[in-house]
C-alpha cells in the first residue's frame, strides 16, 4: 500500500481529476440546459445521469419518486454517509430563450449546473487512491421536482397515489431515500455572487390551490344572474394585500399568488377561476399564521360575492437551517478555490426549497455559486461562468466531503454527533401530512 | 277666486323671496331648524294662523279650516340644509347649506297660505288646507340621528317619517309641494315621475388599535376592512340592472384617529337605493354581505344597522294633471314636462313615504343653477323657485276645494294608496335590524 496521503494531498488529486472531466461536465450541463423538463417529469435528464453513473462504474437506482437517480461510492472503512446532490427539474418560464417550445419549460434556477457539479464530485472521488483514504460512503442524488409548480397536476399524481408530497425531496424522505444519510449538500446558482455565498436561513412555505365556483351567465345579456368568481378572486386577493401591514419583518412572509384558470370566455360571467398560491415565511409557526389570514381572505372573497371556495392546502417547504459547521469546513474550501473575498455571507432567503425538509433531518448545507446572470425564475436567467457555477463548484464539495471522510471522518463524525435533529423522520411525516387540508366554503 | 289669490301672492311677494333668503343665509341641519320654524312660524302667525311647533322635534302646522265636511290639502316646504362645507352659503360652524333649494320651499307655503287666506277666497273653499312645514328630508348625520333615537327624542330619522309616524298627517288626505331643480330650462315645471326607495347603512368596522410602525401585527386594520368591503361592494355593480336604477354610495365619518395607530373603529354610512323597497332590499342583503367580507378578511368585526330609508315616490296623475294646468294658466303655455310615472331621477325624497298613505304630487321647478347637492348650487331665479309655485300651488288647492271640494272628492275617491299609517309604521319598524358580525 502506498504511503497514506494528507488530506491535502487527497483533495488536490480530487480536483485534478474534476479538471480533467471539466470538459465533459460542462457538456452534460449544456445538454440539460437544452432540455428542460420540470418536476417528476425529468425522464431525459434521469436517464442522461443514471448513465453517467454507470460510466463511472456505479450501480446507480432509477425511478426513485418517479425520476430520481441515486448511486453510492464507498470508501475504505466505516464512516459516515455524505450524500451530495443535484436538482434535475425546470421551472416554466416560457420567455426564456431556452424555454421548450411545447411546454415552457425552461432552466431558468441553473439546476442544471447541480448535476453537473454532483456529477463532478462522484468524478473526482474516483481519482487515484482516494476512496481507500476515505472512511464512509458517499451517495450522490439526483432528486426530482424541487421547484414547486402544476400544482393541479402533481394534486392529481397524489390522488392517483404515484406521489404522497408534491416536491421531490419531501418525497424522498418518505420514501426512506435519506434514512442512511448523515450529511447533506447540494450547491445552487445564483447571480451577482462574484465566487460562492451561503445564506443561514431560507424561507420555507405551504402550497395551495384556489378554486372560486361562481354562476355563469351572459356577461351582456344578463350579469345580474351571474355570480363573478373572478370578482371574488379579485377581492380575495385586494384582502390578502390588505394585511401584508400585519408581517412581520423577521418572518419574512411572502404571498404571491397566480391565477391559472381566469374564466372560460370573455362574454360569459366567470364561474371557475382557479389560483395558486405559496404562503412563505421563516418559521413554520409565522407560515401558519399567515395561512391563516390568506384563508380568511380567500373566503372573504366568496361571501362578498354569493360564490363558494375551495381552498386545497398542501405542505410545501420547510425553512432552512443551514448547518453552521458544516458550513465553516465548506467555506474554508470554496475559499481555497475564489479567495476569501469571494464568499458572501447572505444571512436570510426569502425563496424556499426542499433542502429546508432535508436540513431538519441530516446536517444540511446549501451554498450558493455565482456564475450565472438575470433574475432567477424569469426568462434573462443565464448560466455564464459553467467554470466557476459547475468545476468549481464540484471542487469545492469534493473537497468538503474529503475533509469530512479522511483521517478516520473525524470531521464528518463531529458532525454527526453535534447535530441535534429538530425531529425524527416520523416526526416530519406527522407535520407535513399533517399540514394537508382542503375546505369548502360559502355563505 | 283664482284671481283674488294671485293677488295676494303678489301682495306679499317681496316679503316671500325675502322669507326664503334668509332661511337660506342661515341654513340648519335637519331636526336643529329651530331659526328657520321660527321664521316660517312667525310668518304664518303675521297671516292671522295658529302653528303647532315642535312636531318631530322642530316640524310646525297650522290649519286653515274653510269647512268640516271637505278633504284637506296639505302644503309642504321642508325645513332642513344639506351639509355641504364648501358652498358659498355654508355655515361655518356646521356646514349646513342650502344646496338643495329647501330654503325656496318656505316661501312657496307662506305664499300659497297667504293666497288661501284672503277671505273671498277662503269663503268660496269647502276643507281645509294645513300648512306643514318638515324637518330634515335630507337623510343625513345618522350617527347622531340615531343618538336621537336612542334617547327618544325619535324613533324614524326623517321628518316626514316621524311625522307620519305621529299622526301629523292623519287628518290630511292629499299634499303637495314643489322641490327645485337646475335640470333643464329655466323657469319650466316637471310632473309626474318617481323617485328611488333606500335605506341607510350605518357600519362600524371593529379593530384593534397598535401602534402603526411598531407592532403592526397586534393589530386589526379596521380600515383595512372597509376598504375591503367598498371594493366588494364595487364589484356588484355589475350585476345591477339599469331599470333598477340601483344607487349604493357612502362616506367614512370615521376613519381612525391617528395616523401611528392602527385604525380601531371606522364608521361608514352609506346608502342603497332602488325603484322599490324590495329592489332595495334585495341588493341591501348583498352589500350587507360585503361588508362582512370586510371584517372576515382582516379578523375585524363589524355591526351594521339597517335604517329604514324612504320609499319610492308614487305621484297622483290626477292631482299632477290639476297642479300642471295651472301652471300653464299662470305662467303660459309649454311650461309643463311631463314625465312618465316610471321616470326615476335616482334620487330619493321622504314624500314617498307619504305618497303611500295618500295622492301627493312632487313636481320640480328649475329655478337653479349648478349641481344639486353640490357647492355650485344656487337658486338662481327666485321668481320661479318661489312665486311660482306659490300660484300654481294656490290655485290648484282652489281647484281641488271649490264647488264642495268636487275636484278634491274625486282625488281621494281615484287614489289607491296602498298602505293604512299601521302598514307603513309596521313595514319600516322591520326594516329596521342591527347585525353584528366577527370575522374569522
Amino acid at each position: 500500500m502506498a504511503r497514506a496521503l494528507t488530506v491535502d494531498d487527497l483533495k488536490r488529486r480530487v480536483q485534478a481529476e474534476i479538471d480533467r472531466h471539466a470538459g465533459e461536465l460542462v457538456r452534460i450541463t449544456k445538454s440539460i440546459l437544452k432540455h428542460p423538463e420540470t418536476g417528476f417529469k425529468e425522464v431525459k435528464t434521469s436517464r442522461m445521469v443514471s448513465e453517467t453513473f454507470k460510466r463511472l462504474g456505479l450501480q446507480p437506482r432509477d425511478g426513485i419518486a418517479i425520476t430520481g437517480v441515486k448511486a453510492r461510492m464507498d470508501g475504505a472503512a466505516k464512516g459516515p454517509n455524505v450524500v451530495v446532490m443535484g436538482e434535475l427539474d425546470s421551472n416554466i418560464v416560457p420567455d426564456h430563450p431556452l424555454a421548450d417550445k411545447e411546454t415552457g419549460a425552461a432552466h431558468a434556477c441553473g439546476h442544471p449546473c447541480q448535476i453537473g457539479s454532483m456529477l463532478g464530485v462522484a468524478f473526482g472521488l474516483t481519482a487515484d487512491g482516494v476512496l481507500p483514504q476515505l472512511s464512509g460512503s458517499v451517495t450522490y442524488i439526483a432528486a426530482p421536482a424541487e421547484e414547486y409548480l402544476e400544482l393541479e397536476w402533481r394534486m392529481e399524481l397524489r390522488s392517483r397515489g404515484k406521489i404522497e408530497f408534491l416536491g421531490g425531496k419531501p418525497e424522498l424522505i418518505r420514501l426512506g431515500e435519506l434514512d442512511d444519510a448523515d450529511i447533506c449538500m447540494l450547491t445552487h446558482t445564483s447571480p451577482e455572487l462574484k465566487g460562492f455565498g451561503i445564506a443561514e436561513t431560507n424561507n420555507g412555505m405551504v402550497g395551495k390551490t384556489v378554486r372560486f365556483r361562481g354562476r355563469a351567465a351572459h356577461a351582456g345579456g344578463a350579469p345580474h344572474l351571474g355570480i363573478n368568481a373572478l370578482n371574488a378572486a379579485q377581492i380575495a386577493l385586494a384582502a390578502i394585500h390588505a394585511q401584508r401591514e400585519t408581517f412581520k419583518d423577521e418572518d419574512h412572509i411572502r404571498v404571491h399568488p397566480i391565477i391559472t384558470k381566469g374564466g372560460s370566455v370573455v362574454n360569459a360571467v366567470p364561474d371557475d377561476v382557479r389560483m395558486e398560491t405559496y404562503v412563505r415565511g421563516a418559521s413554520v409557526k409565522s407560515i401558519l399564521e399567515a395561512n391563516e389570514r390568506v384563508d380568511r381572505a380567500l373566503r372573504a372573497g366568496a361571501l362578498a360575492t354569493g360564490a363558494t371556495v375551495e381552498i386545497a392546502t398542501a405542505p410545501g417547504y420547510l425553512p432552512l437551517n443551514q448547518h453552521a459547521p458544516l458550513a465553516d469546513i465548506w467555506e474554508r474550501n470554496a475559499a481555497a478555490l475564489v479567495g476569501e473575498e469571494a464568499i458572501a455571507s447572505i444571512g436570510h432567503r426569502g425563496g424556499s426549497t426542499d433542502m429546508g425538509d432535508v436540513s431538519h433531518l441530516v446536517p444540511t448545507i446549501h451554498p450558493y455559486v455565482g456564475g450565472t446572470s438575470g433574475r432567477g425564475h424569469s426568462e434573462d436567467y443565464m448560466i455564464e461562468d459553467f467554470d466557476l457555477a459547475v468545476v468549481k463548484a464540484a471542487k469545492a464539495m469534493a473537497a468538503t466531503v474529503v475533509e469530512l471522510l479522511a483521517d478516520g471522518a473525524d470531521a464528518g463524525r463531529g458532525i454527526v454527533s453535534g447535530f441535534k435533529a429538530p425531529m425524527t423522520r416520523k416526526q416530519y411525516l406527522a407535520l407535513t401530512t399533517g399540514l394537508f387540508n382542503t375546505q369548502t366554503y360559502s355563505e | 277666486m283664482k284671481s283674488v289669490a294671485l293677488r295676494a301672492v303678489d301682495a306679499v311677494r317681496d316679503d316671500l323671496i325675502e322669507l326664503a333668503k334668509s332661511v337660506y343665509a342661515q341654513p340648519e341641519l335637519g331636526f336643529e331648524e329651530t331659526r328657520t320654524a321660527r321664521k316660517v312660524s312667525a310668518a304664518l302667525e303675521r297671516l292671522g294662523m295658529r302653528v303647532e311647533r315642535g312636531i318631530a322635534l322642530t316640524g310646525l302646522k297650522a290649519v286653515r279650516t274653510f269647512s268640516d265636511d271637505g278633504p284637506t290639502i296639505a302644503i309642504i316646504g321642508e325645513l332642513d340644509a344639506l351639509r355641504v362645507p364648501g358652498h358659498p352659503s355654508a355655515d361655518p360652524d356646521t356646514g349646513a347649506a342650502h344646496a338643495c333649494g329647501h330654503h325656496a320651499q318656505l316661501g312657496q307655503l307662506v305664499g300659497v297660505a297667504a293666497a288661501l287666506g284672503a277671505p273671498e277666497v277662503a269663503e268660496g273653499l269647502t276643507g281645509a288646507v294645513a300648512f306643514i312645514a318638515t324637518p330634515a328630508e335630507e337623510f343625513i348625520d345618522v350617527a347622531r340621528r340615531l343618538q336621537r333615537r336612542q334617547d327618544g327624542e325619535l324613533r324614524f330619522l326623517s321628518g316626514k317619517q316621524e311625522m307620519i309616524r305621529l299622526g301629523v298627517f292623519d287628518d290630511v288626505d292629499m299634499a303637495m309641494m314643489v322641490h327645485t331643480s337646475s335640470e333643464g330650462e329655466p323657469g319650466r315645471f316637471t310632473v309626474g315621475g318617481t323617485s328611488n326607495a333606500h335605506v341607510v347603512h350605518h357600519v362600524r368596522f371593529l379593530g384593534k388599535a397598535a401602534h402603526a410602525g411598531g407592532a403592526p401585527w397586534e393589530g386589526v386594520n379596521a380600515l383595512q376592512a372597509a376598504n375591503v368591503a367598498l371594493l366588494a361592494v364595487n364589484s356588484l355593480r355589475e350585476t345591477f340592472q339599469e331599470s333598477d336604477t340601483v344607487r349604493v354610495h357612502g362616506i367614512i365619518t370615521r376613519g381612525g384617529t391617528a395616523m401611528n395607530s392602527i385604525p380601531e373603529e371606522v364608521v361608514y354610512e352609506g346608502r342603497v337605493r332602488g325603484r322599490n323597497s324590495d329592489v332595495v332590499d334585495e341588493v341591501s342583503a348583498r352589500v350587507e354581505r360585503c361588508y362582512k367580507a370586510g371584517a372576515l378578511a382582516l379578523g375585524a368585526e363589524v355591526e351594521i344597522i339597517t335604517i329604514p330609508g324612504y320609499m319610492a315616490l308614487r305621484n297622483d296623475s290626477k292631482l299632477c294633471e290639476l297642479f300642471a294646468a295651472n301652471v300653464e294658466a299662470a305662467i303660459g303655455p309649454d311650461t309643463v314636462v311631463h314625465r312618465a310615472p316610471d321616470a326615476n331621477r335616482g334620487g330619493s325624497t321622504d314624500m314617498g313615504d307619504l305618497s303611500q298613505l295618500m295622492p301627493v304630487a312632487h313636481p320640480f321647478v328649475t329655478a337653479a343653477t349648478g349641481s344639486g347637492h353640490g357647492a355650485d348650487y344656487e337658486i338662481n331665479d327666485y321668481e320661479s323657485a318661489v312665486i311660482a309655485p306659490a300660484r300654481a300651488m294656490a290655485m290648484t288647492a282652489i281647484d281641488l276645494l271649490a264647488d264642495g271640494a268636487r275636484e278634491g272628492k274625486a282625488v281621494i275617491a281615484a287614489a289607491r294608496p296602498p298602505m293604512t299609517r299601521r302598514q307603513y309604521v309596521t313595514a319600516q319598524e322591520e326594516r329596521l335590524r342591527v347585525v353584528k358580525y366577527r370575522g374569522k
